[in-house]
């Protein structure tokens, strides 16, 4: 199996913790990342991505849109939380890129919260404490088994069904691919 | 987009190719895997990290105890206060784990559920308060990583007996 090369990515850490920026900083270091840009706040980090922004044509529907591959945040942090921030990249018009891969990390492992963050569109979840072998797992997670977006009046963000289970029942979803209330876009 | 009609579809997807594996060398559809010897490099550099980790708690276990002070001397602004040790112990939560304090986590739990915006400010609850920066403290200064071991065993009943008195 071949190593991956982070050499080429740039992935901005939030986290109002100096000593969980330096922790994450330091694995994303070691393990050949490229650039890592931190944020003590989602404020910060919403003015870190807003200057991250390439040019492109048809933002709203194409990814790629920022210089940042993905964030890594924590949930609960003054003034602008992660949630918000997670909130502000997809939702908001100014986001440089609504598709880009967001890791929340959060001492809040109740079902409730991870709920929230999965409505909100979050790409995947950490639970503190955190090991180095749980960071790199989702790591791997959003790298090799990136989810297509779905977009409906109230969700934006990767498909929450992350499998296709066997199911004998009746199909009872109310619309398919061909249906006229359906699009696909593709690159 | 819009259909011919003007209206919005009611579902869209977005299937894009895979950007990011693109940008790592190993080709999508392909299993990659993280440089185990990074995995080992980064691991030891966390367990340096963890090795300073009590004495740069011990200053946020400082400011926890400043906190109290104030609990005790200005009970009309304990709201204030208790909002402030909420937020400490929520960040000792998630930090003592990660660099190998399992009890400093548990004991920054159980303060951070003592310390919620339903919490009552009575000066029971203060000394609660105080019960678990004291918990805390010796956790610490004891370098005491095991919680099944005598010492971190005895801190937590300790602890636990203190509540249950003054509740």
């Amino acid at each position: 199996m071949a190593d991956f090369s982070f050499r080429s990515f740039r992935i901005l850490v939030v986290d109002d913790s100096s000593a969980i920026r330096q922790l994450i900083h330091s694995t994303l270091d070691i393990i050949g990342v490229g650039t890592v840009e931190v944020a003590a706040h989602g404020g910060e980090a919403v003015d870190i991505l807003k200057k991250s922004a390439k040019p492109l044509a048809d933002r709203r529907y194409r990814p790629g849109g920022s210089s940042i591959d993905f964030v890594m945040t924590n949930v609960d942090m003054p003034t602008v939380d992660g949630m918000m921030l997670l909130r502000w990249i997809r939702r908001h018009e100014e986001s440089p890129d609504r598709f880009l891969p967001v890791i929340m990390v959060s001492s809040y492992a109740d079902p409730a919260k991870v709920r929230e963050a999965r409505d909100a569109g979050v790409t995947e979840f950490v639970a503190k404490p955190f090991t180095i072998a749980s960071i790199c797992s989702r790591l791997i997670n959003v790298i090799e088994r990136p989810r297509q977006f779905v977009q409906t009046a109230d969700y934006f963000g990767p498909d929450r069904r992350r499998r296709s289970m066997p199911y004998d029942g009746p199909d009872r979803r109310v619309l398919t691919e061909d249906d006229p209330g359906v699009e696909v876009i593709h690159d | 987009m819009t259909d011919a009609q003007g209206k919005e579809p009611k579902v869209r997807f977005y299937r894009f190719a895979n950007r990011l594996q693109s940008k790592t060398g190993v080709p999508a559809g392909t299993a990659g895997r993280i440089s185990p010897e990074a995995l080992a490099k980064a691991q030891t550099a966390i367990d340096e990290m963890a090795q300073d980790y009590p004495d740069w708690a011990i200053g946020q276990l400082d400011q926890l105890a400043d906190r109290h002070k104030r609990l005790v001397f200005s009970p009309d602004a304990r709201a204030e206060h208790y909002k402030e040790i909420h937020r400490i112990a929520h960040d000792m939560k998630g930090q003592g784990g990660t660099f190998g304090y399992p009890l400093v986590s548990s004991i920054s739990e159980s303060l951070y559920r003592t310390t919620t915006t339903e919490a009552k400010y009575t000066d029971s609850e203060v000394e609660i308060v105080k019960a678990h920066i004291d918990s805390i403290r010796v956790i610490l200064n004891s370098r005491i990583k095991d919680p099944e071991g005598e010492v971190g065993q005895r801190v937590q009943r300790v602890l636990e007996s203190v509540i249950k008195k003054l509740r």
